[in-house]
């Protein structure tokens, strides 16, 4: 049987533990009691310490170094250099085997990881020790803003142009496991350009032509749990300790770099204090196990945790950092006939996606005649990376040019969206056909998404013209909305394994980075419904190195990839245990079992709340737990245990019958059939320019909510990370030296408690994602459109648009003519 | 001019012949016990356990508590006493451990998130109910300051609660859970319908 032959859905299947609210989640109590253990809190016997010097530069090379004090200093166990022979000029497959140094003797920005790591007792001798190393440097001029990078011509920076394009070419050539990232190293400056339609024969069609500029300030992902890597050199067994989404590519990067077997790794995934992309998109957040694991083994293999501080995590950024020109051509009815966009991105876009900015007029819009061109600006501030996520320069084009339109013309939002949308408000017949043809529901996501949200924010009585609407309490009053698909990412491999134990409860095998998503919940909800177990009877041994490596928490789509995993291994192991329990088990000369249902076969029987019964008379029963217990003991088993093993490579989406995917040619053009509507209120005081987000409603068709209250998490949570981006997250350099000067959280100021009004999450449930059960991903999509709805509604109350975020009170008053 | 003596009285200077004698002198004139405490050398109460433990002056409390005693539940998040994930109760109070300099904590009593678990307070298991946690990280420091305001303000209001939190950074934005979760331990620790496992 083809494992995809297990995908189907099954009519009328009833769920015990899917969708049902309250179930407990297996990380809560650990996290919630304190004892749940995080890579920063690990100390291993005889553990030591690293550190690596910062660069104090923007842009600088090393061209001496007298590190003799820092080697003397005691307590200093180990100082590796650059110039070590064995890591001297050395590339290496990094994250997502993107190549990167082992240990660089340049730094492209102020705080780079560069030249010298120092491995000693503690933290504060390591940091002691780097103070005392000389370091001779060759200082280049250097750039901080991403537009006087187009414009300037004397900042070159390695990495850029051939010489990195045969570096990396060369890394990819040795690499075993490169992929679609694997050619992103340092970005040369570069040009982009997409076209759709006749951009002129749009705007000429237009009876208003609409131009503005936006910028993103640059932000960055912040994550509560810093960074570390812990390697222990057992001889010839390396282990190692991660904070990482990716567990395994560890394993695959230590077997590459060190030529050993990946049988003989062992890895550790601890719980990861939050992440969301960011840190693991950064190559050098896997080389930095080369590091630990070269210093552990010249160490006699003591372990070695290498730190980085709060500091030091703040060098990176998202890529959406941009400055935006757009025109737009619209009709006074609210058709838009043509959107042009153009962008300067700061180190970006990462990924050579030529159309980044007009994505999602592409894929939620009829809008005829788009052109979006982008331009790449090299500047010495470290790398971008998809910071939950990639779309946000989707989101904020998106939301910037609806929110003009609404606003400059005077028009509903609602009304603008539906206008423009791809399927006018309503399923188009091609989207009722191909629905019909592949078995899934006749539901009209998007209309359902914004009923949903203008009820619950009120919208009809509380929309306005912008600037229109004083409130008693002397603030303006703002609305705003969006709404866009359901969130891609049908990308993702996994695999893993299930063991039904001795006692009858079941081990999914399968490691996993567990950021906080509750998914590790959701897949054991997904096995004992498969299975007919009780929840509770299910484990997921995430954390262990069981030699499956289930898909990353990565880009919304873990549960659509690991959800099918699940499913499968499920369903082949109930196939197993009803097998195991009319056949028995005899082997001949040796071991052998009798049927725990004599005179049945498997398919009389049915597994609920693990028992096992007889279909046609359920007072025939034994659990599962005597089922498998009765004929096996210690050292004497007299059948194999019940395992089974699945795996799935998504990208080929699947539906209710399994032939949308054989049928469907490029599946990246399957029809988005699920939407997400998002509103947002707003009161801006115009004396102090502080805005407060006094209501939010996020309503997410996710086709299938597999834990309500984890879809909800990412609701909420989302619009919180936010409010937070939108309103004050920004870092500043100093453009005179290069130096950043907030890289801390007092400076760096998150959103708390009080910077949000209530949030309300509205679950749509149309069954018709790309997931098992019809699901699909929710990780990603609030935190993305939120943060750009914020300038909308500002513009909707005070009849100015700020589109320059984050939107802070001193752009506001400059805004309003007030400084 | 007397010979030395190497028994002299560390308050008052007077010289013994005997340690002996600078003991009883010690305890009886001084009320002190007969020999200093080595610098660093300190007593503090963690959890109702007491610990005899040595610092150096730059130790902080987190460190002692986390690194030290292996007391990992409170967390570092900021670094600068930004975000609430070490918060501690000392004497009654919540504190930033990060903060707080160990040497100064002698004699101190100091209740950790671990110490709130084990005396099974409704707490930790409201905040398993209502999801008031994602990656977790700062969840300990939420559920200590949580902690401390219930046992200042058993029935705190809904603002109250909020503006108790407002020190507490949490990045995945489970920010709308912890009232509900606190709201409901105030009501159990006040004779109200018992939680259930859910």
């Amino acid at each position: 049987m083809k494992e995809a032959d297990l995908d189907y859905e099954i009519e009328g299947q009833q769920f015990t533990a899917i969708g049902k609210r309250g179930i407990r989640r297996t990380d809560a109590f650990e996290k919630a009691s304190g004892t749940a253990i995080y890579n920063a809190d690990i100390k291993l016997p005889g553990m030591l310490y690293a550190r690596a010097l910062a660069s104090p530069h923007p842009h600088a090379r090393i061209i001496g170094m007298d590190t003799s004090k820092a080697e003397s200093y005691p307590g200093v166990r180990a100082v590796l250099r650059c110039d070590d022979p064995e890591i001297k000029g050395k590339i290496v497959p990094g994250s997502y085997g993107a190549p990167w140094y082992v240990l660089p003797d340049y730094a492209a920005w102020e705080g780079e990881p560069v030249g010298v790591v120092v491995a000693g007792d503690t933290k504060q001798i390591c940091d002691e020790a780097l103070k005392l190393i000389h370091v001779d440097w060759e200082v280049f001029p250097f750039v901080i803003d991403e537009e006087d990078a187009v414009r300037r011509d004397d900042v070159k920076l390695v990495g850029e142009g051939q010489l990195d394009k045969e570096r990396f070419e060369a890394a990819n050539a040795l690499n075993p496991y490169a992929n679609v990232f694997s050619g992103v190293f340092r970005i040369a400056k570069g040009e982009h350009r997409y076209e759709k339609g006749d951009i002129e024969k749009g705007f000429k069609e237009a009876d208003r032509i609409l131009e503005f500029n936006g910028r993103r300030r640059w932000h960055t992902w912040a994550q509560p749990e810093l960074p570390s890597a812990i390697t222990r050199w057992n001889g010839g067994y390396p282990e190692l300790w991660i904070k990482h989404q990716h567990v395994f590519e560890h394993k695959q990067a230590m077997s590459f770099w060190f030529d050993m077997p990946i049988s003989r790794i062992t890895t550790h995934a601890p719980y990861q204090g939050g992440m969301f992309g960011g840190w693991n998109w950064m190559n050098w957040s896997t080389v930095i196990h080369y590091i630990t694991a070269l210093l552990s083994r010249r160490l006699g293999g003591r372990p070695v945790k290498l730190l980085f501080n709060r500091r030091d995590d703040f060098y990176g950024g998202s890529m959406d950092i941009a400055v935006h020109t757009f025109k737009v051509g619209v009709k006074n009815d609210g058709t838009i006939t043509a959107v042009a966009i153009k962008s300067i991105f700061s180190n970006g876009p990462k990924a050579p996606e030529p159309n980044m900015g007009i994505g999602h007029f592409l894929e939620n819009t009829r809008i005829p005649n788009l052109l979006k061109e982008n331009i790449s600006g090299i500047v010495n501030k470290g790398p971008v990376n998809a910071v939950r996520c990639e779309q946000l320069t989707n989101t904020y084009c998106i939301n910037t040019v609806f929110g003009h339109v609404a606003n400059e013309m005077g028009l509903d939002a609602t009304e603008v969206a539906l206008k423009n949308d791809g399927y006018e408000g309503h399923d188009t017949d091609f989207l009722t056909n191909f629905k019909r043809r592949f078995g899934l529901p006749q539901r009209d996501s998007l209309k359902e998404c914004i009923e949903a949200g203008k009820k619950a924010i009120g919208w009809d009585k509380k929309w306005h013209a912008p600037g229109a609407v004083k409130l008693p309490n002397g603030k303006m009053h703002g609305m705003a909305m969006v709404w866009t698909h359901e969130w891609n990412s049908k990308r993702g491999a996994g695999s893993a394994g299930l063991l039904i134990e001795p006692d009858g409860s079941v081990s999914l095998l399968g490691q996993r980075a567990d950021v906080g998503v509750v998914a590790e919940t959701a897949y054991c909800q997904i096995a004992a419904d498969e299975l007919g177990m009780r929840f509770e009877d299910v484990s997921l041994r995430q954390q262990k190195d069981t030699g499956f490596a289930m898909m990353t928490p990565d880009g919304s789509c873990n549960l659509c990839t690991n959800g099918y995993v699940v499913r499968r291994a499920a369903r082949k192991a109930k196939q197993a245990l009803l097998d195991f329990a009319a056949n028995g088990y005899e082997e001949e000369g040796g071991p052998s079992s009798p049927p725990a249902f004599p005179g049945y076969k498997p398919g009389d029987l049915d597994i609920k709340e693990s028992v096992i019964f007889v279909k046609k008379d359920p007072s025939i029963r034994k659990t599962v737990r005597d089922v498998v217990r009765e004929v096996q003991c210690v050292q004497w088993w007299k059948h194999p245990q019940i395992y089974t093993y699945a795996w799935k490579q998504a990208g080929a989406w699947t539906d209710a019958t399994g032939a949308a995917a054989k049928e469907l040619v490029d599946y990246s053009q399957r029809p988005h059939l699920c939407r997400q509507a998002h509103f947002m209120e707003v009161e801006v005081d115009t004396e102090t320019g502080k805005i407060d987000i006094v209501k939010v409603v996020n309503v997410n068709d996710v086709g299938k909510a597999i834990n309500p209250d984890a879809v909800e998490g990412q609701q909420y949570g989302g619009a919180y990370m936010a409010a937070s981006r939108a309103q004050t997250e920004e870092l500043v350099w100093d453009l005179n030296t290069g130096v950043m000067l907030n890289g801390n959280l007092l400076d760096y100021k998150i959103a708390t408690i009080l910077d949000c009004g209530p949030i309300e999450p509205i679950i749509v449930e149309t069954a018709m994602g790309y997931g098992p059960y019809g699901a699909n991903g929710i990780g990603e999509d609030v935190a993305d459109h939120m943060a750009s709805l914020l300038g909308p509604a500002v513009h909707n109350a005070l009849g100015v648009a700020i589109d320059d975020l984050p939107i802070t009170p001193d752009k506001i008053l400059k805004a309003l003519g007030k400084i | 001019m007397s010979a030395p003596s190497n028994y002299v009285c560390p308050y008052c200077a007077q010289k013994f012949e005997d340690n002996q004698a600078l003991k009883s002198h010690v305890v009886t004139q001084h009320g002190k016990e007969p020999l200093p405490r080595p610098y660093g050398l300190i007593g503090l109460t963690v959890n109702g356990q007491h610990h005899e433990v040595k610092v150096e002056a730059n130790t902080t409390l987190y460190e002692l508590i986390h690194d030290q005693i292996g007391l990992t539940g409170a967390k570092m998040f900021c670094d600068r006493g930004a975000c609430g994930s070490c918060t501690v109760i000392m004497d009654g109070r919540p504190i930033l451990s990060c903060m707080t300099l160990a040497i100064e904590c002698d004699g101190k009593s100091v209740e950790t998130v671990e110490g709130i678990a084990q005396a099974n307070h409704p707490l930790v298991e409201t905040y398993v109910k209502h999801h008031a946690m994602q990656c977790g990280y700062c969840t300990p420091g939420f559920v200590v300051t949580a902690k401390a305001l219930l046992d200042k303000n058993p029935d705190p209001s809904e603002d109250e609660i909020r503006e108790a939190l407002a020190g507490n950074l949490c990045r995945c934005g489970t920010y709308p859970q912890h009232p509900k979760a606190i709201a409901e331990a105030a009501m159990i620790l006040q004779g109200g319908a018992s939680h259930e496992r859910g």
